[in-house]
């Protein structure tokens, strides 16, 4: 607005060139600013976070009461009946080969033949569908790492950058800016933090295996995720 | 959002250095301001890749709006080297 009112004065009652580009990068700025203003979320951040704090403590008192302690595997939206979910299972030991045929999509349920072999199955917050975002999610550690900048970064705004290796059947995930820490609360033993709980979710839809949140650390401003790929 | 903080803080500081520039070296065609301001936005834009799809969708609606300005120069510039 102000850029719309000064070029005109500034080029016909000044006549400055100059400042008439002034007023014209003022427009531009502007536009931009308008831009991006609307690409913004209609739900507060405040409200995001109310929400998010919400579902993290109903699902922690979930495995609080079933008194589930074991860490959940991440499992492809091609066993999950197209939506990346996470598995809990009840038993401190599962064998993956149970897991191989599609899981029905209900909270509790059951993986193999025998009656122990039960688990949950929970909507964790990377539990999002790879189509819908378009993201072309590739095996190699360059097409992770472009993944997962897009999320954390331009999506989700929640990491400044983000760096990944693939060592065998380990992916190594750092997460420089990280906002969202990992504190040791029953929620984040099973599950791993909101930052680990969306890479293991793109890491395991772009290898299309089953994933465990290995290990989780926080030091100087960067998040260190480790992943292990169960085959 | 940081990202869209970022990308407006190198949208200004590049769009004032360009123009200062300018100024100083003592351009006095407003076309080239013009010019060079939409090819700094159109940079920035890019390198930006990463911001999320609705914000990527109205800052191209602008980019094309910006490019058509910067070919209607073109044309016009054209036109007048073909008519002297």
């Amino acid at each position: 607005m102000a850029g719309a009112i000064f070029a005109p004065i500034a080029y016909f009652l000044i006549a400055s060139i100059p400042l008439t580009a002034i007023g014209i990068s003022t427009i531009m700025i502007g536009f931009t600013s308008l831009a991006l203003a609307n690409a913004r979320p209609v739900i507060s951040p405040e409200a995001s976070e109310l929400i998010l704090k919400t579902g993290m403590e109903n699902t922690a008192a979930l495995l609080e009461e079933l008194g589930l302690r074991n860490k959940a595997i991440y499992l492809p939206s091609s066993l999950r009946g197209g939506r990346p979910q996470a598995l809990i299972p009840l038993k401190d030991t599962i064998e993956l080969a149970r897991i191989r045929k599609k899981i029905p999509g209900r909270l509790i349920v059951r993986y193999g033949d025998n009656p122990e072999e039960m688990a949950i199955a929970i909507t964790t917050p990377g539990s999002f569908n790879p189509d819908k975002l378009e993201i072309n999610l590739g095996s190699t550690p360059a097409e992770i790492e472009s993944a997962t900048t897009y999320v954390l970064t331009g999506l989700l705004d929640l990491a400044n950058s983000v760096t990944v290796n693939i060592v065998g059947n380990q992916v190594t995930i750092e997460v420089n800016g990280a906002r969202l820490h990992y504190e040791d609360i029953w929620y984040y033993r099973c599950l791993g933090s909101p930052i680990a709980s969306i890479v293991a979710t793109i890491a395991c839809e772009a290898l299309n295996k089953p994933i465990r949140i290995a290990d989780e650390s926080f030091e100087h401003g960067k998040s260190r995720i480790v992943l292990e790929v169960l085959s | 959002m940081r990202a869209f903080n970022f990308y407006l803080l190198f949208m200004v500081i590049a769009s004032s250095l360009t123009n200062t520039i300018l100024a100083v070296i003592g351009q006095d065609d407003l076309t080239v301001y013009f010019t060079l301001n939409v090819i700094v936005f159109l940079v920035i834009t890019l390198l930006h890749v990463y911001l999320n799809p609705r914000a990527r969708r109205s800052l191209s609606a602008i980019a094309v709006v910006f490019f058509v300005g910067f070919m209607v120069i073109v044309l016009l510039k054209v036109i007048d080297v073909l008519s002297s």
